[in-house]
């Protein structure tokens, strides 16, 4: 079923208005959610005009009606669409990008979890970062997990894996340094607590962090990867999904699903979605944020 | 939630808050204009003359009810000048709707809130804002009535705060702390909630069997004998209200499933176009509401700004 959007206006910059109104930009959203599962909502329309507006200067275009047309009419659509949704994506990635995935995770998702496996023997929580980058969303994590270290998660061991294709993303993550760029969402209590100052513009992360974050280069769409990565409590794989095709993209959700244990949590970036791509997860939602959650075994959900 | 004595609800409890809600004095100076257009809402066929004749004998409701209509709520190209003209071009429903906004916010006295009144509004007009647009995907449903059935639910945390305020601080302020639902609270502490109390007043008030339906059982829709489909509405729309930043400004510590939670499965044996709705994006549509909803709530009852609550999503994109 589509969705049509409803009357409320636009909140968008004065001067961006006659830009982002284009009533092509509606519909490339609509486009682009359709492929993607990412949505750009009113007041964030003109980020994807913007990204329009830098693919349409380097693909020589002059009208978001021809850009348009490019997107949907010419013989390498599926390449543009594929350089758009990289420009709107890109610099998504930093420290503490998203609270409340955090605090869903920290306030709802670890005692349920731990309520859940208290009676298991060994006290063990996986959390996986799919498509890691440069590690910002692993060290996040870790962090966090440490926070909880002393009264949630006292006696439990923590395994954060954080895995991506590209090689020297994989070495950046390792080495665990960062600028201000990265670090704009970290407050001073994280960064006294779980930093070390490397000049006067970067920040390494502590020893004591790294030590719960194991990186790896891995390819999603190896499948006998993908089958060795099972136990998993929890799985982000925040704007990835995108790189790959409607089959690949069903395939490596699917994987997610079985790497999953009963009850746990796969997260998605904050405007994407899952779509129809996989009906044995529950959409749930917590405060300002949503995930799929593969029921457990007691909830009598399957 | 930590394990407490729940309390339970008795006939002994349930006379109690009837009768200290009958007894109130101060109680809901409510606007002359709200008991009769609610009244008139009842009926089919309404006259547009006796509704604007009616909305005039009040200035301040007319005046805030044509600032509502001209609100980014409502869309409109050329605001409304006059109650006729507002009822000309948005049609007559939808400004009884809008009447009907004004008039409850005048009701109650600023002083007795327990509830921030800012927080209780946000979530009451957006409950309202959230019924109605969900009911525009389901064919055959009464928008209006979705948005009126919204707006009210909550009637009982007023009455909480006005006659109840000595027992309800409490309530509120372990809620708060622990990041529990409020009616589940209510019921351990209280052995009664706002669904009782909201009740009360309804039925003090002769409001329509269906309104009081979905103010008692709001929060348990499987109890409700009528309007089954309309209280599982708004159950649901209150929980998405509560997960998107429209709540009682605090974080609820809880996980949503509106799919499993049966509430829908009721609404989708009465509503097939349920099935097909895209409850993400549409959540993701609503973000953009939930401004225009704090704005909404500042222009009716005259606020300073308060801070998004915490669970409030977070600006998305870059």
């Amino acid at each position: 079923m589509t969705i049509t959007l409803q009357s409320a206006r636009p909140q968008l910059s004065p001067k961006r208005d006659c830009d982002a109104v284009d009533p092509v930009y509606p519909q490339i959203r609509d486009l682009v959610y359709k492929v993607s599962g990412i949505y750009k909502a009113d007041d964030k329309l003109y980020l994807l005009a913007d990204g329009c507006g830098r693919r349409m200067k380097l693909a020589g275009v002059r009208t978001p009606r021809e850009y348009w047309d490019r997107l949907t009419a010419s013989s390498n659509r599926d390449a543009e669409l594929r350089e758009l949704l990289n420009e709107i994506t890109i610099g998504e990635t930093c420290l503490f990008r998203s609270q409340p995935q955090i605090d869903a995770l920290r306030k709802v998702i670890l005692p349920e979890l731990i309520a859940e496996k208290s009676k298991q023997i060994t006290k063990r929580l996986r959390i996986w970062s799919a498509g890691c980058s440069t590690g910002e969303e692993s060290y996040t994590l870790a962090m966090n997990m440490l926070e909880e270290s002393e009264r949630l998660l006292k006696g439990w061991t923590i395994e954060i894996v954080g895995t991506d294709l590209n090689d020297r993303s994989v070495e950046t993550a390792k080495a665990g340094i960062y600028g201000d760029y990265a670090l704009r969402n970290t407050t001073d209590f994280y960064k006294r607590k779980y930093f070390t100052v490397v000049d006067d513009k970067k920040l390494q992360v502590r020893p004591d962090v790294k030590k719960l974050v194991a990186f790896s280069r891995m390819n999603l769409q190896e499948d006998s990867r993908m089958l060795f990565m099972k136990g998993m409590d929890v799985i982000f794989c925040c704007n990835v999904l995108i790189y790959f095709d409607g089959i690949s993209k069903s395939k490596v959700i699917n994987h997610f699903f079985s790497n999953l244990n009963f009850g746990g949590y796969f997260f998605l970036g904050t405007s994407e979605s899952l779509m129809k791509l996989n009906e044995q997860f529950h959409l749930v939602h917590f405060p300002g944020t949503i995930a799929y959650w593969k029921p457990s075994l007691s909830s009598g959900k399957l | 939630m930590n394990p407490s004595p729940t309390v339970t609800m008795t006939a002994t409890t349930t006379a109690t808050i009837r009768d200290r809600v009958r007894r109130i004095k101060t109680m809901p100076a409510i606007p002359a204009v709200f008991l009769p257009l609610l009244k008139l809402l009842a009926h089919d066929e309404v006259e547009v003359e006796e509704v604007v004749r009616l909305v005039s004998y009040d200035s301040a409701i007319a005046a805030q009810c044509l600032r509502v209509a001209s609100s980014p709520l409502f869309a409109m190209a050329q605001p409304p000048k006059s109650i006729k003209g507002a009822v000309m071009s948005l049609g007559l429903r939808r400004v009884e709707t809008i009447i009907l906004t004004c008039c409850l916010g005048q009701a109650f006295p600023t002083k007795k809130w327990v509830l921030d009144p800012i927080v209780f509004w946000r979530h009451s007009l957006g409950c309202a804002m959230v019924c109605r647009k969900i009911s525009e995907k389901l064919a055959g449903a009464d928008r209006e009535k979705a948005y009126t059935a919204g707006l009210m639910h909550d009637l009982g945390f007023m009455v909480n705060c006005l006659v109840f305020s000595k027992e309800f601080a409490p309530v509120m302020e372990r809620a708060c702390q622990e990041g529990i639902p409020l009616h589940e609270v209510e019921q351990a502490t209280l052995g009664f909630t706002h669904c009782e109390t909201g009740r009360a007043l309804a039925e003090k008030w002769a409001l329509a069997d269906d309104i009081v339906e979905v103010i008692s059982h709001h929060h348990a829709v499987e109890d409700s004998q009528k309007a089954q489909p309309l209280v599982a509405l708004v159950h649901l729309s209150d929980l998405l209200c509560r997960m998107r930043g429209m709540g009682y400004g605090y974080y609820e510590r809880h996980k949503v499933d509106l799919m499993a939670d049966p509430a829908w499965a009721i609404l989708k044996k009465e509503y097939h176009d349920l099935e097909g709705m895209d409850l993400v994006r549409f959540t993701f549509e609503l973000d953009e509401a939930v401004e225009t909803i704090h704005t909404l709530v500042s222009m009716i009852f005259g606020s300073t700004p308060t801070p998004p609550e915490p669970s409030s999503p977070e600006k998305r994109g870059r």
